[in-house]
């Protein structure tokens, strides 16, 4: 290796010195390349593979609109602005490009942030567009970023909050189908495990990447339609304000299939600003998660026990005396003078307590023993479904109470009481579909509010729906129950109702308890009614409340009848003859 | 000066002009081509990181290969010119081109202290002169040319009175030279590689001008001594010499990180590398990639075995040159090659050294493989003289002692000894 010179062993010297200097460089290159190497490729790869997340989009929710699916609930990206006042290197032209830009978007004395060097992340603007943001871009300023959120966007603004639910700041859908549908909305955030350079740029270099793309959520299609939500919701708040009430929920449903077309409560909210509510109760969905006593829209089904278990008919009859004792106690009427020997037909239309319990008796030969009570509870629960969870697919639904027959609670006086719809907790949402396979011919439907999803090219997919209870009551029993309704709101009301068309409905009034007891001082008004031509085509249920209000079943009317006559014009329902 | 003068043409009327040694120019373009495939494979990354960086897209994935280029033709140029102008010139005039680099070197610092345009700064050192569109030149390359010169021409003459080992007629007045370089190099410039090199450029000179062994280490202890105070009096050099010292449990500072990822780079490489335009620490990790740390992209790049070729090469050139000094026989052209044996020898060990965690961080470039124009084009000119000189060799018997003039050992062969490639051996 070493060079033969001439002469002069000074030479020779820097020659030895320069080729031991290279010996222990090669040395030194084997130690770390060789040797070393495979601690050295693990510090490499722990600094330059990253793991990026990219992020699913949440699936939008659809209406229904005359048949076709219609947004409700889109995204938006917006942008958060922060600045890294220590990168800044011109303040002047920061502050003027977030003013004049962003000047609606910025956070309180954002010029302030700029000047703060104890900092490298401060936001100056919130909620900033794309357009806005590509501006500030395009002025190739120092020290200013952005980051994407991607934002719900309500174009409808409050329609169907309370069924929407809102997506909170931490991304997670709250109450209603955003609740419900959290993990399906979501969709899973796809990874990317890649070698980047120095700024996390991801590069094409080794084999360490992998590539798992974002599964974006599930865009969901409900049944809900989004005019006769609008329209519900409207008549709904003029209902209100006539009353001067400040509760009040509306649901209507198609009874031929279980699909809920409209569920509409107030106070309502709007899920884009979320934030701004104060009182949690409009987040509520009542008709699904506010169980109540409906009080005497329950004589239906009373009344469909009685036919379809061939106890009565509906021009059977029975004495009249305004009181009735069960046990201990005696049970009024609370309109009065109907007295004599009177058909059940006409204690339904004028709501007589006493035909009710009369009934209940005669389910078991002469009084409410464990056999009227059994075939009650049979009816009402295990083939109306009330007390039960529907399986509406809306977060918060609340099961509700109602008593067995053979337990403490479910004795004589209880069951006396359901006869006419005390004593007993059932949701609107319940009673919406007991009272709609009651009408309908005596299918059950189960309710249900996902209409479907929405494919790759934006086509509905159908969701796949329960199977319906069939034969809970007879065709027979329910064409008589039916007449029976028409009959009972024909007798006061039948002059708002468009003509050619079969419109029958039932009134309930429910005493609210005050110190314990039952008080007429402050009453829940209901009215459940149904509508179409040669068969039922829609099943309105309105509640009213207030604190200190009474309001009685005849007063909400007006607000079924606004929506009746509405959805008989928007359905196209031909009238006869 | 008359006498300098009178030593060097003598050499060169002595000898007759033959075959220069094209060895140099092989292992220098074998380097040169290395290093311009190292900025083809990592321009693109490096240009992304400056691109984004800055904010601009300024830099395109060419840029660097097509400055290198241009450089290299440059480097080449320099180095063709530099082999024709008779050296004897160059030799007339080295006090000159001594005198030029330190005013060059005074002005700068005048500049700088000014705050004037044309001194380029960086983290508080003025080391370059901005010419615009034409770049930036770093006046010590040039002041190290000038010094390589005059101190040979210098030490020459006192060799040949024998007076290498007198203190107050060479060692002193050396030592005034030394300083008034280091004053403005390491003093103001903050260039203690260049420092360094200088240093090495002499030391060598001194070693094959038959410095005394004693005196040798005496000066060598003198010079860790000034060194040790200049690391002392300056951060970001106790800054590198504590990173160092702490090996891999450094604190985190630039020159910590510096050394972590260049040993990363070299480490990940393994035994044949990771391939062209594979290497990651080029995108951004390891500071001055294409630079000071040419070697450790190199090292990920090429593997141990393309370190080792590096290597090699080096040391061919590097034994070339020592070849060259030694069958030179007037002392001014011999020392001439031993200096740029000691620029060369300085700049490729001090830089390797430090890549590779075994010397503190200097801040110089590896020559020939870097990017960067001034480095490249002295080397070249330095290379260009070697290559000159090395047409005036003689040869005579291995281990034959010769203050003669050549034509004996040739006419002895019977033939041109330099129309054979395998002439010395």
């Amino acid at each position: 290796m070493l060079p033969q010179f001439r002469s002069n062993s000074r030479i020779r010297l820097l020659a030895i010195l320069c080729l031991a200097i290279m010996a222990v460089f090669v040395m030194r290159l084997f130690y770390l390349q060789v040797i070393e190497h495979g601690r050295y490729s693990t510090l490499a790869d722990n600094e330059q593979i990253k793991r990026l997340t990219i992020p699913a989009q949440r699936g939008e929710i659809y209406m229904m609109d005359n048949g076709n699916p219609v947004k409700v609930v889109l995204n938006n990206t917006v942008y958060t602005v922060f600045v890294d006042p220590q990168f800044i290197d011109d303040k002047q032209a920061v502050v003027k490009a977030i003013r004049e830009i962003a000047g609606g978007n910025t956070v309180e004395n954002f010029a302030k942030l700029v000047d703060r060097t104890d900092t490298r992340y401060q936001i100056v603007a919130r909620n900033v567009s794309r357009k806005q943001a590509e501006l500030m871009k395009e002025r190739n300023l120092k020290g200013i970023g952005f980051q994407a959120v991607s934002e719900r966007v309500y174009p409808e603004a409050k329609l169907g909050g309370q069924v929407l639910g809102f997506v909170n700041y931490e991304g997670k859908g709250q109450y209603g189908i955003e609740e419900e549908f959290n993990v399906a909305l979501q969709g899973t955030d796809g990874m990317l495990q890649s070698v980047t350079d120095v700024g996390n740029v991801p590069l094409t270099i080794g084999d360490h990447n992998v590539d798992v793309p974002a599964k974006n959520g599930k865009d969901i299609v409900l049944t809900i339609d989004r005019n006769v939500q609008a329209f519900t919701e409207r008549a709904l708040r003029n209902g209100l304000r006539k009353l001067g009430a400040p509760y009040g929920s509306v649901l209507v449903m198609d009874p031929q299939n279980g699909k809920v077309l409209a569920m509409a409560n107030l106070p309502d909210y709007n899920p884009g600003k979320y934030y701004t509510v104060q009182d949690a109760r409009a987040f509520n969905n009542d008709i699904i998660s506010d169980p109540y006593e409906p009080g005497s829209v329950i004589k239906t089904f009373t009344v469909a026990t009685g036919i379809n278990t061939g106890t009565i008919t509906p021009q059977s009859t029975y004495t009249n005396t305004d009181y009735i004792d069960v046990e201990d106690r005696t049970i009024t009427n609370a309109t009065k003078g109907q007295t004599g020997t009177i058909t059940f037909d006409h204690a339904y239309t004028w709501s007589l307590n006493t035909g009710m319990v009369t009934i209940a008796q005669r389910l078991g030969g002469g009084s409410i023993n464990s056999k009227a009570r059994t075939v009650m509870y049979d009816y009402f629960h295990d083939r109306f479904r009330l007390g039960e969870m529907t399986g509406i697919q809306l977060a918060g639904e609340v099961q509700g109470i109602i008593d067995q027959p053979n337990t403490g609670n479910g004795d004589a006086v209880r069951y006396s009481n359901m006869s006419f719809g005390q004593g007993m907790d059932p949701t609107m949402l319940q009673v919406g579909a007991a009272f709609s396979s009651v009408v309908n011919g005596g299918t059950y439907y189960h309710p249900t509010i996902i209409e479907g999803t929405v494919d790759a090219d934006g086509k509905l997919v159908p969701a796949k729906q329960k199977t319906p209870d069939t034969n809970v009551v007879s065709e027979s029993t329910s064409e008589q129950v039916r007449n029976m309704a028409v009959r009972a709101r024909k007798a006061f009301y039948a002059g708002s109702d468009k003509p050619g068309f079969t419109v029958g409905g039932k009134t309930g009034t429910s005493q609210a308890i005050v110190n314990g007891e039952y008080t007429f001082d402050e009453t829940t008004g209901t009215y459940i009614g149904f509508g179409g031509d040669s068969k039922p085509r829609y099943v309105i249920m309105v509640r009213v409340s207030g604190p200190g209000l009474a309001i009685g079943g005849q007063d909400v009317i007006p607000i079924f009848t606004d929506i009746s006559n509405w959805m008989i014009d928007y359905q196209k329902l031909e009238p006869k003859g | 000066m008359e006498r300098l003068r009178n030593v060097g043409t003598n050499a060169v009327n002595t000898v007759r002009k033959h075959r220069p040694d094209y060895q140099i120019v092989l292992y220098m373009g074998l380097l040169m081509l290395l290093g311009l495939i190292v900025m083809y494979a990592i321009g693109p990354q490096r240009a992304h990181v400056l691109n984004t960086a800055y904010g601009t897209d300024f830099y395109s994935a060419t840029y660097f290969f097509t400055k290198q280029a241009i450089s290299l033709a440059l480097a080449v140029a320099v180095f063709i010119a530099v082999s024709k102008i008779p050296y004897t010139w160059l030799q007339k005039h080295a006090k000159h081109l001594f005198i030029i680099g330190i005013v060059a070197c005074v002005i700068l610092a005048i500049a700088g202290w000014a705050d004037m345009a044309i001194a380029y700064c960086s983290l508080g050192a003025c080391r370059w002169f901005d010419l615009g569109p034409l770049g930036s030149i770093q006046p010590a390359e040039f002041l190290k040319f000038g010094l390589l010169m005059f101190v040979a021409g210098f030490l020459a003459v006192r060799a040949k009175m024998g007076l290498i080992n007198d203190w107050y007629k060479t060692l002193i007045p050396l030592g005034v030279i030394m300083s008034v370089v280091a004053l403005f190099v390491v003093g103001i410039q903050k260039d203690m590689g260049t420092g360094i090199a200088m240093v090495s450029i002499v030391a060598s000179m001194l070693v094959v001008a038959g410095l005394k062994l004693r005196i040798g280490i005496l000066l060598l202890g003198l010079g860790v001594l000034a060194g040790i105070m200049l690391i002392l009096i300056a951060p970001h050099r106790l800054d590198r010499v504590t990173t160092f010292l702490e090996g891999d449990n450094a604190s985190d500072t630039a020159a910590s990180y510096h050394i972590t990822h260049a040993k990363i780079a070299i480490g990940s490489g393994g035994f044949l590398g990771v391939g062209i335009g594979n290497s990651v620490q080029a995108t951004g990790y390891l500071p001055e990639a294409i630079n000071d740390s040419v070697f450790a992209i190199m090292g990920e790049t090429f593997g141990f075995v393309g370190l080792v070729i590096v290597l090699i090469l080096f040391t061919a050139l590097l034994m070339r040159l020592l070849i060259v000094s030694d069958r030179l026989n007037g002392m001014t052209e011999r020392l001439i090659v031993a200096g740029i044996f000691g620029w060369l020898a300085a700049h490729v060990i001090l830089n390797i050294a430090a890549m590779t965690g075994v010397f503190p961080l200097t801040g110089i470039t590896l020559p020939l493989l870097s990017f960067g124009g001034t480095s490249m084009i002295f080397i070249a000119s330095a290379l260009g003289l070697a290559f000159q000189l090395s047409a005036y060799t003689v040869h005579t018997n291995l281990g034959e002692r010769s203050t003669d003039e050549d034509s004996n050992g040739r006419r002895r062969l019977g033939r041109s000894r330099y129309t054979s490639r395998s002439s010395y051996r």
